[in-house]
């Protein structure tokens, strides 16, 4: 009787770690997991079938190493993606981003609207019931796509930064009406607003922050400007 | 006592308002806010979001200015104590090279929470001339001033209090609601809309079911999001106070009018209907 228990339990742990991985249905397998309720993300297909390889444990490691957070220590309780305020927008959800740091799925993760539409507002991170620091991540990964010559997919967000920074690194200090109109000039965004017709409702709305005293013109200036341009040329990310 | 003052970019253009009740409150209570010489950015989501040297840099500017004033810092804006805080951290772990001699050893104070501890509360009551009575407010804190704990100190990040203790002080009737640290969206009204909308309504609305008359902030970017998003007046308004503005308004006999003409969402039928005014 004893002997027959073993031998099962044998065969047991033989067809869960040898034979079970080798089957074909097992990344299919995983990937629906991944996925798991957003039917509408472009891995669901399952005919392209992305293998986890040595360049994802290489991709873990250094995502681990830079932040500084234990990636590996999530357990995809979705705790993170349940508090995220704006994950109803994402389209890899924050549970989902970190399995696929896991995964080593890079290209994803910077292909994706999530790390431009997280407000860094910290709540998964402070939810996480693993300390994984998800906002970091998500953060980090908005630095390498900043850093990559991958088009963002929410350009209106990725150029708002962008030209917050401009504006910041021209004057040390960010004056909102030289930050907006800064933004407006930038070509793909006044092109956006004109097809979404808010710029009249934009104008109206700059008009009556200007007659309120709400926008003011002239603003001080720093004096750090040189110092700011300088760590800005020797550091700087660029949206491609 | 005396402090160093990091207003910050906003305190200048949009919350201009709240630059000036600060100033009068502080005045009136004795403490002396010396403005960091030569100020710059602290980079704000922007930076982080880009470049992570320029999220320390930045701030670590700041830093070093006011370690040379050998004065505490505190910071009316969330994000700008959220983000010196931040430099601060990593300062002391030396991951980034600082052009400026800086140790990190500084205190920061988030404004609300030092007005907050007990002496000051104590001095904020002596100094009262009209207190806030009958006002019903909410108080709301957002995310950057509050998380993540480890970096803001925030020990009641869930259910923060120092707004609540400073607005109770001046005699003003506080709501308990749950709504007190979820995201306003911050900028992402500018570029995505309907985002940014989904979140200050809902915020709204919780405020209005919970009984609130007013809505009580601290950061310049919350106060302008729930009071902008009022403009279409299509529910009952609901003005956004900086807690500054109602402390200057219980510190002073005769309060004026004028200084509520920042607002969208006109706060001067309330406090009149409350004879504040
Ligand atoms: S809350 Fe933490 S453990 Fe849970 S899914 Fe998110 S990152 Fe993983
Ligand atoms: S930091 Fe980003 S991912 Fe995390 S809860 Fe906030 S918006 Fe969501």
């Amino acid at each position: 009787m004893q002997t027959s228990n073993i031998f099962l339990n044998r065969m047991g742990l033989l067809l869960y770690f040898r034979v079970l991985p080798r089957i074909n249905f097992n990344g299919e397998m995983m990937q629906n997991i991944i996925s798991g309720l957003d039917q509408s993300h472009e891995h669901d297909s399952g005919k392209e079938r992305k293998l986890i390889g040595d360049r994802g444990y290489y991709f873990l490691n250094r995502m681990q190493g830079e932040t500084g957070v234990d990636i590996s220590a999530c357990y995809q309780c979705e705790r993170c993606t349940n508090a995220c305020p704006v994950s109803h927008f994402m389209d890899i959800k924050p549970h989902q981003a970190i399995r696929y740091v896991q995964l080593g799925w890079r290209e994803d993760l910077l292909k994706s609207s999530t790390i431009w539409i997280c407000l860094s507002c910290e709540m998964c991170s402070t939810y996480c019931p693993n300390d994984v620091d998800v906002a970091e991540i998500i953060n980090h990964l908005r630095n390498m796509a900043a850093y990559s010559s991958i088009t963002p997919k929410e350009k209106s967000l990725a150029v708002f930064h962008q030209t917050f920074l401009e504006v910041l690194q021209k004057s040390g200090r960010v004056n909102e009406f030289r930050l907006m109109n800064a933004y407006y000039s930038k070509p793909d965004i006044l092109k956006e607003r004109v097809k979404q017709g808010i710029l009249i409702e934009d104008l109206l709305l700059g008009m009556t922050l200007l007659r309120k005293g709400r926008l003011k013109l002239f603003t001080p200036r720093s004096r750090a400007i040189k110092e700011i341009k300088k760590i800005y040329s020797q550091t700087r990310g660029e949206i491609a | 006592m005396r402090l160093s003052f990091y207003p910050g970019c906003s305190l200048e253009g949009m919350a201009n308002d709240y630059a000036r009740s600060i100033d009068a409150v502080f005045k009136d209570l004795g403490i002396e806010l010396v403005e960091i010489e030569d100020w710059s950015c602290c980079g704000a989501t922007a930076a982080h979001s880009l470049n992570q040297a320029m999220s320390v840099v930045l701030p670590a500017r700041n830093l070093a200015a006011a370690e040379k004033m050998e004065l505490d810092i505190v910071s009316p804006c969330a994000m700008c104590f959220n983000r010196l805080r931040f430099s601060q951290n990593m300062i002391k772990k030396k991951v980034f090279d600082i052009p400026w001699p800086v140790t990190g050893d500084i205190r920061i104070h988030d404004m609300t929470r030092f007005l907050a501890e007990p002496p000051m509360i104590k001095s904020i009551k002596e100094r009262i001339l009209k207190p806030l009575n009958g006002l019903r407010v909410v108080c709301y804190y957002g995310c950057q001033m509050v998380r993540p704990p480890k970096i803001t100190g925030y020990t009641d990040y869930e259910n923060p209090q120092t707004i609540d203790r400073i607005v109770a002080a001046a005699g003003a009737k506080v709501i308990d609601w749950s709504y007190k640290a979820t995201c306003c969206g911050a900028s992402i009204g500018i570029a995505r809309r309907e985002i940014g909308e989904s979140l200050t309504k809902r915020i709204l609305q919780k405020a209005r079911q919970a009984g609130a008359e007013a809505i009580v902030v601290s950061c310049p970017l919350c106060q302008s999001n729930l009071d902008m998003i009022q403009k279409d007046r299509s529910d009952r308004p609901i003005p956004v106070f900086y807690f500054a503005e109602l402390l200057r308004l219980s510190f002073e006999e005769h309060a004026n009018p004028k200084w509520f003409k920042m607002h969208f969402t006109d706060p001067v039928p309330l406090l009149k209907a409350k004879r504040l005014l």
